[in-house]
């Protein structure tokens, strides 16, 4: 009886004890290590943001618009806390990765290999869109000022389509980027692109063909929106 | 001061080690101007030889590339001295047509202009723009005379011109240069000036000659550095302008970006000295003063409206971001009329041209597109300008760009209010009240 304990019961358990304990030293190495990431993630974020705010990130970033385009995507957090953030997060999940690698388990190795390998594209991914996203403001208002100073009627419907068919196109980059359904992404944006600009050709030529005259007209002829040249000198 | 030099031309080069030095320098900056530029030449050839006959003179055509015949007939135009009347030219007029290098503009052709009055030694300077159909010689003599033996350092030009003549100058260049500065010098962007050497040498060592004033924003910027430097500064009557276009492929809103980019630009420098000067004072004016007709203008009110209103329409969700919501809901207040309505009074465009001065300064868009966006605005104000002064002699009509002027001097407490705020707000509590989705991408 005795024996049929220690070889059903107390074996599995000496078995599993002698696994805790060659683990042990790699949950305890794992919980150091997530726990010193914190550590170090909150003690560089919080340097770096006292860092940016002393030489004034913050007031720089107001000059270049960077705020109101983050207030436009709906961000309402400063520039210096948000480098701050990225900055302890990325940190973090640098720690998590190299802490679940400290369990030295194969499944969890390879994901940690897998997650490690997929952070460029992330960042790469990030950086696409976020300069898609600024560039495709920057140049929608300038669409626009350029289109209400010619004269064109539909200025806020051409520099919408600009700014959607920049975004559209930094999206489609950022998709490839990460790998999502690469191919379909690239024929879907080819096809949708491809096919708006033939869209707008024929209805420019078809349905607002007396529209195209006039504009070409006005431009090569320089005659004035209302018909009558004037001859104001500006200077 | 580090000497900022001009690249010139290998001929040129050769041309001024054989010239050696000069007195006088008049510039004459050109691009396909070959209708204009003959008679230019002959009025400042005829006017060297009539009132500076004694004086080493050389005139430099600085020319932009001209695809005409601007620069064989600037070499070439032939002065029948005898015919003019002028019998005792003792001093040969060397002439130098060279093209400039840098940024294609009116300023760059000016850069090089300065740089040989400054390889040549030059005492005197002047330019007069190669489009002008109504120079005579007496204008050399003007522009000069003052610089030679008066002991000023600047004279700007003091033109007649129809009222609907200059509307740059009369809504913007003037009335902010009189309430900035406290001088009136009534065409700050005339285009003919008189320069000593010495400041000619002084323009050149600035390093501005990659921006606005490399182009447009010469003639302020001239103006402006002139004053802000202590120059003593004169005007001179030289009766009525009459010219062809500036540059015809040059449109509106570049134009409009140039000058007024050299103007805040030249705030920014000089903040200190406009911030404590109250009110204004004359500049002694030389010259006979005549009464003469000027040609008339045939303005399109109608386009002008147009693209105020669009402007109204489109561009509100820009102009929040550098317009007080004070300003912004007087504006649109003013004008919600359908049709030709549009109403821009003297104060409120004070406080548009202010506002936009402060958010230039405060950076609160890219200042290009800031710039930019002003254009609407100009011709709204431009069109108000027209509509109340329609049935207005001249003399009633400069009353009135006088009041102007009284106005930015009045109102210039607000501007030093918005250039020291530590950064310019958006209007967000005002919202565009006459679209429904104006610009949700902007807000």
């Amino acid at each position: 009886m005795n024996e049929l304990i220690e070889q059903a019961l107390l074996a599995p358990l000496e078995l599993l004890a002698q696994h805790l304990l060659a683990v042990l030293p790699n949950v305890f190495a794992m919980g150091v290590l997530i726990l010193g990431g914190l550590l170090i993630a909150w003690l560089s974020s919080m340097l770096l943001e006292r860092f940016l705010r002393v030489i004034g990130l913050d007031h720089l970033s107001n000059r270049l618009g960077t705020t109101t385009a983050l207030l436009r995507a709906g961000i309402k957090t400063d520039p210096t806390r948000l480098i701050g953030q990225t900055l302890y997060w990325s940190i973090a999940l640098f720690s998590l990765i190299a802490g679940l690698s400290a369990l030295n388990l194969a499944p969890i190795n390879q994901f940690a290999q897998s997650m490690l390998a997929y952070v460029p594209h992330l960042l790469t991914a990030g950086v696409i869109l976020l300069t898609g996203y600024v560039c495709s403001n920057f140049a929608s208002q300038a669409i626009l000022i350029a289109a209400v100073n010619a004269g064109l009627p539909p200025a806020r419907l051409i520099a919408n389509c600009s700014r959607w068919g920049l975004q559209l196109l930094a999206a489609a980059m950022a998709l490839e980027q990460l790998g999502i359904a690469e191919h379909i992404v690239v024929v879907g944006f080819g096809i949708t692109w491809g096919g708006l600009v033939l869209a707008c050709a024929i209805a420019f030529g078809l349905g607002a063909k007396d529209l195209a005259k006039e504009f070409l007209e006005r431009r090569m002829v320089r005659r004035s929106r209302g018909g009558e040249t004037d001859d104001l000198h500006h200077l | 001061m580090t000497l900022n030099r001009a690249p010139l031309d290998p001929k040129t080069e050769a041309c001024l080690q054989e010239i050696g030095s000069a007195e006088i320098v008049v510039g004459i900056p050109s691009y396909n101007n070959a209708d204009t530029v003959g008679h230019v030449v002959h009025a400042v050839s005829a006017g060297l030889a009539k009132y500076f006959p004694n004086r080493r003179a050389v005139l430099v055509n600085s020319d932009g590339g001209s695809s005409d015949d601007t620069a064989t007939i600037v070499a070439r135009t032939a002065i029948d001295y005898h015919h003019l009347l002028i019998a005792d030219r003792q001093s040969v007029l060397h002439r130098i047509v060279t093209p400039y290098h840098g940024i294609p503009g009116k300023g760059s052709a000016f850069r090089t202009i300065f740089e040989i009055a400054r390889r040549l030694q030059a005492t005197a300077c002047a330019v007069v723009d190669a489009d002008v159909r109504s120079i005579s010689p007496e204008w050399i003599e003007l522009l000069l005379r003052p610089v030679l033996e008066q002991g000023y350092d600047y004279t700007a030009p003091f033109y007649l011109r129809h009222k609907y003549d200059g509307t740059i100058t009369n809504s913007l260049a003037y009335p902010l240069t009189r309430a900035l500065y406290g001088k009136r010098i009534r065409q700050p962007i005339g285009g003919e000036f008189g320069f000593s050497g010495a400041l000619a040498a002084h323009y050149l060592d600035q390093h501005v000659w990659e921006s606005e004033v490399a182009r447009f924003g010469i003639d302020i910027w001239m103006t402006t550095e002139a004053i802000a430097n202590g120059a003593r500064v004169c005007q001179s009557f030289l009766g009525a302008k009459i010219h062809n276009q500036k540059d015809p492929a040059a449109d509106l809103s570049t134009m409009l970006r140039e000058v007024v980019g050299s103007l805040f630009a030249s705030m920014e420098r000089h903040t200190r000295l406009w911030s404590d000067i109250e009110g204004s004072e004359p500049v002694p004016v030389f010259g006979f003063p005549f009464e003469v007709g000027v040609e008339p203008v045939r303005v399109n009110l109608e386009r002008m409206v147009a693209s105020f209103h669009q402007g109204l329409a489109d561009l509100g969700s820009i102009w929040r971001y550098l317009l007080s919501a004070e300003t912004m809901r007087t504006l649109y207040n003013l004008n919600q009329g359908e049709g030709a309505a549009v109403h821009i009074p003297d104060d409120l465009w004070v406080r548009i041209v202010y506002d936009a001065a402060a958010a230039y300064h405060h950076q609160v868009l890219p200042r290009e597109h800031l710039l930019k966006s002003l254009t609407p605005l100009y011709l709204g104000r431009t069109a108000s300008f027209v509509l109340t002064t329609q049935g207005l002699t001249s003399t009633e009509a400069e009353q009135t760009i006088d009041h102007l002027c009284r106005t930015f001097e009045e109102q210039k407490p607000y501007l030093l209010e918005r250039w020291n705020q530590q950064s310019s707000q958006p209007a967000h509590q005002f919202r565009v009240q006459t679209i429904p989705d104006a610009g949700g991408d902007h807000e």
